[in-house]
């Protein structure tokens, strides 16, 4: 009796404090950890090898870049431009590709025209296509635009597909003997909702390869964006900015991800 | 007893068959012929041994499948296709998981011409009917599989169907819920006086729920006999009539499923 109400008191403050930390916070905390470690491991490499500054800088050299780089806001203006890019060319492809989806998952006929162009055209990398890229549209937006689309579009059709060919039988049925008669309704009141949190891991897969796939075009052929910032910074010998570049990188690429998997959390739930 | 009001059959199944095309190319006749009369607010319960074709019965009443032969006319009026006149609660409950509880039972509902406002009082007169007026903001995972074809009743008597079709409702439920689940099936049925078609393969449920009781045989499923039950409900199904009931149900099964395995061998 005494253990018991013991054992039930004195949880209750310790847990009340624990939740002052906002959930979030606790979180993040692997992540901090990991980056401390990286940078600790980077500290200890130059320390030992003592590389030139052009080959490895230490963290505190590529920290102050980084804040040159912040500061003045340039930072901001190549991220700006790759996101943009992103951005733009992923709406594209989700325009696109999910209406496509849909109606490859739903007709098998449909499907079966469309779907060697897809498996034809689905192993050819985006990073391929960048010469072409260049070739047909030049050095402009339009270029990096047409690479990502091709990046973005088939993660996106192909989980799509997969959601509206796996919508349960059972819902059909559901559906039809509730009143959806035609397919149309049929299509819009169950085909698509089922079909959404698949299409949700598609969108989100997407912009992780066309996170990617921009920062490839951007070496090759740009005068603006994140890509553009490291190609620029080998080429003047300043690993400094190609680190903070990476850096940058990473960090949006990470944040644009938890937004997807807090987005999912919330508004993808429906699947079962 | 329970057959009240209306005059006209509400369902009638005549010389209906169904056969299909195994991928030999060699035809199976899986169904018939089955020729049933329903009567208005009848309780008809349809038990027979797996694969015996009271599945494939059912999806043809749905209007999910076509019969290769034979009619099913409802009210007069020969079927072509699904129909909300005809609703359903499944096996495994076939819930919209996107749509919350009361969005769930108002489905149906918004697909017939019912203002807004009422649809949603409907949804919820069937939610208390059922008992979960406090869920209907919930979503479906929430719920417990008993909270969920709960929900599934309701939404298939909200339509204000002319036919109930149920597929084994209860086959995925543990034996208390679907004790509990039963006798609430009764008293909702009795209380809004609908027809019904029940699928089980369970003699225990049948006994307890049916007006009527038909026993197929194994394939071709054809209707091997009939039982009528008056007992008053709720019935104790350990009384001598329904033990001896069970026995004979019991018996003709276990020849019909005896027949599946010598065929088989």
């Amino acid at each position: 009796m005494n253990i018991a109400s013991a054992k039930n008191s004195a949880p209750g403050p310790g847990r009340t404090s624990h939740r002052r930390w906002p959930a979030n916070a606790v979180r993040a905390l692997p992540f901090c950890y990991a980056a401390i470690v990286i940078v600790l491991v980077w500290q200890i490499v130059v320390d030992i090898t003592k590389p030139d500054p052009s080959i490895l800088p230490p963290p505190i050299d590529v920290a102050w870049t980084f804040g040159h780089l912040a500061g003045d806001g340039e930072l901001a203006v190549h991220a700006g431009y790759s996101v943009a890019r992103v951005i733009t060319a992923w709406l594209l492809s989700g325009i696109i590709a999910i209406p496509l989806g849909l109606l490859m998952g739903s007709s098998q006929h449909f499907e079966r025209i469309v779907n060697p162009f897809v498996e034809l055209l689905r192993p050819i990398s985006p990073l391929a296509w960048i010469p072409m890229a260049i070739l047909w549209f030049g050095i402009g937006e339009s270029g990096k635009v047409f690479v990502v689309f091709i990046g973005t579009f088939f993660p996106i059709l192909l989980s799509t597909v997969a959601g509206a060919k796996g919508v349960d039988p059972v819902l059909l049925h559901a559906g039809q003997v509730f009143g959806c008669t035609n397919r149309l309704t049929l299509f819009r009141r169950v085909v698509v909702p089922a079909a959404l949190p698949s299409i949700v891991v598609g969108l989100r897969v997407a912009f992780g390869t066309g996170w990617a796939a921009i920062i490839a075009a951007e070496l090759v052929a740009a005068h603006s964006g994140l890509g553009y910032l490291i190609a620029n910074g080998m080429d003047i010998l300043r690993a400094d900015q190609v680190l903070v570049g990476m850096i940058a990188i990473g960090v949006l690429g990470f944040l644009f991800d938890t937004f997807f998997r807090y987005l999912q959390a919330h508004y993808g739930r429906t699947a079962r | 007893m329970n057959a009240p009001l209306t005059t006209g059959k509400p369902l009638c199944i005549s010389g209906l068959t169904k056969t299909y095309e195994t991928r030999t190319g060699e035809s199976m006749e899986a169904l018939g012929p089955i020729s049933v009369d329903v009567a208005a607010g009848e309780f008809l319960v349809v038990v027979g041994p797996s694969g015996c074709g009271k599945s494939t019965l059912l999806q043809i009443l749905a209007g999910f499948l076509k019969p290769t032969d034979g009619t099913v006319s409802v009210n007069g009026e020969i079927i072509t296709g699904p129909s909300i006149d005809r609703s359903m609660i499944f096996q495994s409950y076939a819930l919209f998981p996107w749509l919350s509880v009361l969005d769930n039972v108002r489905f149906g509902l918004r697909r017939k011409t019912i203002p807004r406002e009422q649809q949603r009082s409907i949804a919820l007169q069937y939610l208390r009917l059922v008992g979960l007026q406090d869920f209907a903001d919930k979503n479906i995972d929430e719920l417990s599989g008993g909270m969920k074809q709960r929900v599934a009743i309701a939404r298939a008597f909200a339509v204000n169907p002319s036919i109930l079709l149920m597929d084994e409702p209860f086959g995925a439920l543990d034996a208390l819920t679907r004790r509990f689940l039963q006798r609430e099936l009764l008293r909702i049925w009795q209380e809004q006086q609908r027809t019904v078609v029940f699928i089980t393969h369970s003699v225990n449920e049948a006994i307890f729920l049916a007006d009527r009781i038909l026993v197929m045989s194994s394939r071709p499923g054809r209707i091997r006999a009939e039982w009528r039950l008056d007992s008053p409900r709720p019935r104790d199904l350990n009384s001598d009539q329904h033990r001896r009931l069970e026995a004979e149900i019991f018996s003709l099964l276990d020849e019909e499923v005896t027949k599946t395995f010598s065929w088989a061998t």
